[in-house]
C-alpha cells in the first residue's frame, strides 16, 4: 500500500486500524534497525520502536505532508533515540564514557559479532562517537541515506552533515588504527 | 606491517552485525502496537489540567494554596483581628461585687475582710515598702500579738 493510500484510509475512522496496521508492517524493520543501531540492546530497541509507532498514531492525523511519511517517521524515531540516551545519562548520572562502556558491553555480549574482529572494532569505534555524530554516521554509512533526506530527518544543513560524517569517518579510522 | 584501516576499503554491511530480534518478532509487533493504540482511552481526572502545568508553576501554585490556607484559618479563628478575653474572666466580671463578697464570707474559704481590703494607691507590682508606712518596732509588736503556731495544734 502506498503512503498516500495509507494516509487517506487513516483519516477514515472505518479503515483507520487497517491503514495503521499496514503502516506498521511497512516501516517496522527500518524503524527497529534504526533505533537498534543506536541503543544496541534488543529490549530497548523494542520499547523504542513501539513508542515511535504510538507517537505516529497520535500525530498522523495532523501530518501535513511537508516531508515524506518515511522521513517523518525516521525523524520521530531519531528524536526518541536521542531522548532515551539523554535520559539514561541524566538518570544514572553517567558521564559519556560510562554509557559508551554500557553500550560496548551490550555489543560484546552480542554473539553475532564473535569471530569478526575488525567488525567488532568498527562497532566499538562507532559507539565512541557522540550520539548525534553516531546517528549521522549510521544514516549515511549503513542506510546510505541521501544528505538531503538526512537534513530533513535531523533538522541540520547538508553542509553540516557532510562535515560531521567526514569527521566521524576520520575519527573511526584513527581509533581502529590506534588499537 | 599491517595495512591501515580505511572505511572506504572495508566491506560495507547493510547494517551492524547485531543479533537478529527473536523469532516472529516482526510478525507480532504490529499486533502489539495495535493493542496499545486501540486500548480504551484513559479518563482524564478533573485535576488532569495540573499535569499540563510546568513543574515550577505547580510548585508556586502549591505554595500559594498552603499560605492561603494559613491566612484563611487565621482570619476565621480571630474575627476583627482582636484577641478574645478568657472565658473565665468574662464570666467573673458579670457577677456583682456584693454577691462575690457574700459568697466568700459565707463559705469556708479562709478569706478575711483584710484580704478583700483595697489599698488605695497601690499597684499590683509595687513593693510593699511604698505603702506600708510603719516602723520596724511597730511591725514587731503586731507580730507578737499574733497567736503562735502551737495554738493551732
Amino acid at each position: 500500500m502506498e503512503d498516500q493510500e495509507i494516509l487517506t484510509k487513516f483519516r477514515d475512522p472505518a479503515s483507520r486500524n487497517v491503514a495503521f496496521n499496514q503502516l506498521v508492517r511497512k516501516y517496522q524493520r527500518k524503524v527497529y534497525w534504526h533505533v537498534r543501531k543506536m541503543v544496541i540492546n534488543h529490549d530497548d530497541a523494542d520499547d523504542l520502536t513501539q513508542d515511535v509507532f504510538i507517537k505516529v498514531w497520535n500525530h498522523l492525523e495532523n501530518f501535513r505532508q511537508d516531508a515524506s511519511l518515511y522521513t517523518w517517521i525516521y525523524r520521530i524515531a531519531t528524536n526518541e533515540c536521542l531522548s532515551l540516551l539523554k535520559s539514561k545519562r541524566r538518570k544514572f548520572l553517567l558521564p559519556l564514557t560510562d554509557l559508551t562502556a554500557e553500550l560496548t558491553a551490550n555489543l560484546e555480549a552480542d554473539e553475532s559479532l564473535a569471530g569478526d574482529e575488525i567488525e567488532l572494532k568498527l562497532q566499538k569505534a562507532i559507539l565512541r562517537l557522540p550520539d548525534k555524530q553516531r546517528l549521522v554516521f549510521n544514516l549515511r554509512y549503513y542506510d546510505e541515506m541521501p544528505y538531503e533526506q538526512m537534513a530533513e530527518v535531523t533538522g541540520t544543513s547538508v553542509g553540516a552533515l557532510k562535515a560531521s560524517y567526514h569527521h566521524a569517518a576520520k575519527k573511526i579510522e584513527a581509533m581502529i588504527n590506534a588499537d | 606491517m599491517n595495512t591501515p584501516f580505511s572505511l572506504d576499503e572495508h566491506r560495507r554491511q547493510p547494517r551492524p552485525t547485531l543479533a537478529p530480534p527473536p523469532d516472529r518478532y516482526f510478525e507480532q509487533l504490529p499486533m502489539r502496537v495495535m493493542q496499545r493504540v486501540t486500548a480504551a482511552p484513559t479518563t482524564v481526572p478533573a485535576w488532569g489540567w495540573l499535569a499540563a502545568l510546568s513543574v515550577p508553576l505547580r510548585t508556586a501554585l502549591a505554595s500559594v494554596l498552603v499560605l492561603g490556607g494559613f491566612a484563611a484559618s487565621f482570619l476565621v479563628s480571630s474575627p476583627n483581628g482582636s484577641v478574645l478575653p478568657a472565658p473565665g474572666a468574662a464570666t467573673l466580671a458579670q457577677i456583682p461585687r456584693e454577691e462575690l463578697v457574700e459568697y466568700l464570707l459565707a463559705t469556708d474559704q479562709r478569706v478575711t475582710l483584710t484580704d478583700l481590703a483595697e489599698l488605695p494607691g497601690t499597684a499590683s507590682n509595687a513593693p510593699a515598702g511604698t505603702y506600708l508606712q510603719t516602723s520596724p518596732d511597730e511591725l514587731q509588736d503586731l507580730l507578737d500579738q499574733q497567736p503562735t503556731a502551737n495554738e493551732y495544734l
